[in-house]
């Protein structure tokens, strides 16, 4: 077997409850809609250095993406502010971009995979099954099929990736909180459920359109609309 | 009762280790290259992916097999017979080849090396079988997904080979080897290149609510708003004919034959085959755990369960394809 995989720097603690999952994909679908309001020369750095990671990880699969033809493929999450382009061949390279930024769009892509953040988190890190996804219509893929198959298969030749850990491991103390946050996503989130159940419905609603709000500043959009929506 | 053979695909490292890890019997997978019927973008194995494959394989006593089931190119032998002496170096457990001339030059040169029939070669009676038998020591043979169980069993009564039959994945209706429809749209087939309707050629793109798939420039379905979608694959098209689309050779439909364990068993197949190289690790890891699960259970005189494979399959609808045609 080849050498076994270098332990990411934060272990992969197992996620076990959905719930944990989906708060976490809503989490990092929140730090991702932040980015580009760094400004591009910072968000350019941090996701250059997140590829960095990636490939020590990962370098079979990196090795591919690098011998790859030059060409750009657009992860639009339809559901979020911010695409990604990411260039795969000898210039490997991913840029964060408000969805819909002049010369990042669709047209400035050799292939497009569009779907909801949460099923394209699962997908890059290979927790289900593209081609099943793309059957139930939860992503529609457009331009070079080629490419988005290379770069899928790519991808899901890797034992299961822990996007999450490794973005983590960039940003120092994200890094040690998120093991513990993983610990205790589950518990934390049946008492918070269970405390909501208790509330009087008025103050359930008030408190539920507070979590939209807070959201919605986190990741810039507007709360109870689909930013993707016939886009 | 000795129990079937799980045989499950690989399409990648990781996909073997998933096929393996949940129960396989044997993985077969291809090397990166025109010598597999699955040649597609970023799929498949390095020849150290092999050894590696096999080393973690043996160690969980799992058979690697490796399919070399295209037909080589008239003058180009070379890559198909590198891929036989290759797979014979790196001591996989069996080769799965269509070509004669190639089951030749393999049992010539390395008579210790298991040779599987692919289902390509399309073997579907028993004076064929008897002849890749006799003339090349073929030990078993993939049947093509055209025969009926009470054929497999007429079969299975005249030959001493073992024999392995697909029970779950996407569905090739016509005679393998021999479907000329994705050369005629694209120039490339699963026969020689070992692609059918390759993704260089296919093309999608949304039409309001609707999805539609092009094959070389030719529409290949339409697909409405909420309608499941399924792999642009020329004999699975819905085409314009009499002025109302309809699939005219197959549906878009997947085969799943789990119901059909004590028929298949009563027919003397030895082995079960899962389709789906193609496919990622996730569906692997899903399909190969229902299967072995209903084997085991199947193996112990319990009643085989149900398990929901619905989610995973092209089209979202599932047949028992032709093992139980009505009309046959
Ligand atoms: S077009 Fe259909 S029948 Fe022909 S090779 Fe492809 S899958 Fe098989």
């Amino acid at each position: 077997m080849r050498e076994p995989m270098r332990e990411p720097a934060v272990a992969p603690t197992a996620i076990d409850d959905d719930r944990a999952r989906r708060f976490e994909a809503s989490l990092s679908r929140a730090g991702l809609g932040l980015v580009p309001r760094l400004g591009e020369r910072v968000s350019d750095a941090l996701l250059a250095r997140l590829l960095r990671v990636l490939a020590e990880r990962h370098p079979r699969a990196f090795e591919a993406l690098r011998e790859m033809q030059d060409a750009c493929v657009l992860i639009e999450p339809v559901d979020a502010p911010v695409a990604l382009m990411m260039r795969v061949g000898p210039e490997l390279s991913l840029h964060a971009r408000p969805r819909g930024a002049v010369g990042t769009g669709a047209a400035a892509a050799d292939a497009v995979i569009r779907g909801p953040y949460a099923r394209l988190l699962d997908l890059l890190e290979g927790r289900i099954d593209g081609d099943a996804l793309f059957f139930r219509r939860e992503l529609t893929i457009s331009g070079d099929t080629a490419l988005i198959l290379a770069l899928r298969n790519t991808l899901d030749g890797e034992d299961e990736m822990d996007l999450m850990a490794d973005a983590a491991s960039i940003a120092g103390p994200l890094a040690r909180a998120l093991p513990v946050l993983r610990r205790n996503a589950g518990p934390v989130l049946d008492r918070v459920e269970a405390a909501r159940r208790l509330l009087p419905p008025p103050l359930r609603r008030g408190i539920e359109r507070i979590g939209a709000r807070i959201e919605a500043r986190l990741t810039g959009t507007v709360p109870g609309t689909n930013p993707g929506a016939g886009a | 009762m000795d129990n079937f053979e799980l045989i499950c695909p690989a399409g990648t490292p990781a996909a073997l280790r998933a096929a393996v890890d949940a129960g396989a019997d044997a993985v077969y997978l291809g090397f990166r290259d025109e010598t597999n019927a699955r040649n597609f973008p970023g799929l498949n194995f390095t020849r150290q992916d092999v050894a590696d494959a096999v080393d973690y394989a043996h160690a969980r006593k799992v058979e690697v097999y490796v399919a070399i089931n295209t037909y080589p190119q008239a003058g180009n032998l070379g890559p198909w017979q590198k891929a036989v002496d290759d797979a014979a170096r790196l001591k996989v457990d069996a080769v799965i080849l269509a070509d004669p001339g190639l089951l030749a030059y393999a049992a010539k040169r390395h008579p210790d090396l298991r040779l599987h029939l692919s289902v390509q070669a399309s073997a579907a009676n028993v004076e064929a079988i008897r002849l890749y038998r006799d003339a090349f020591g073929v030990r078993r043979v993939v049947l093509p997904r055209v025969l009926t169980v009470p054929e497999i069993a007429k079969l299975n009564a005249e030959v001493d080979v073992e024999t392995e039959v697909f029970v779950f994945g996407g569905l090739c209706p016509m005679a393998e080897g021999r479907c000329s429809l994705s050369s005629y749209a694209t120039g490339l087939s699963p026969n020689k290149q070992g692609v059918c309707s390759p993704a260089t050629h296919v093309r999608y793109e949304q039409r309001g609510g609707a999805l539609a798939s092009t094959l070389g420039g030719f529409t290949i379905n339409v697909f409405g708003e909420g309608e499941q979608a399924g792999y642009p694959t020329l004999c699975k098209g819905r085409f314009v004919a009499g002025g109302a689309p309809a699939y005219l050779f197959e549906e878009p439909t997947s085969l799943n034959a789990m119901d059909l364990l004590p028929e298949l068993k009563a027919a003397g197949v030895h082995a079960l085959k899962i389709e789906g190289r193609q496919r990622g690790k996730a569906y692997i890891g899903a399909v190969v755990r229902a299967y072995r699960e209903a084997l085991d259970s199947f193996a112990a005189g319990r009643p085989v369960p149900h398990i929901d494979l619905q989610a995973m399959v092209e089209g979202g609808t599932q047949t028992t394809g032709a093992y139980t045609r009505a009309w046959r």
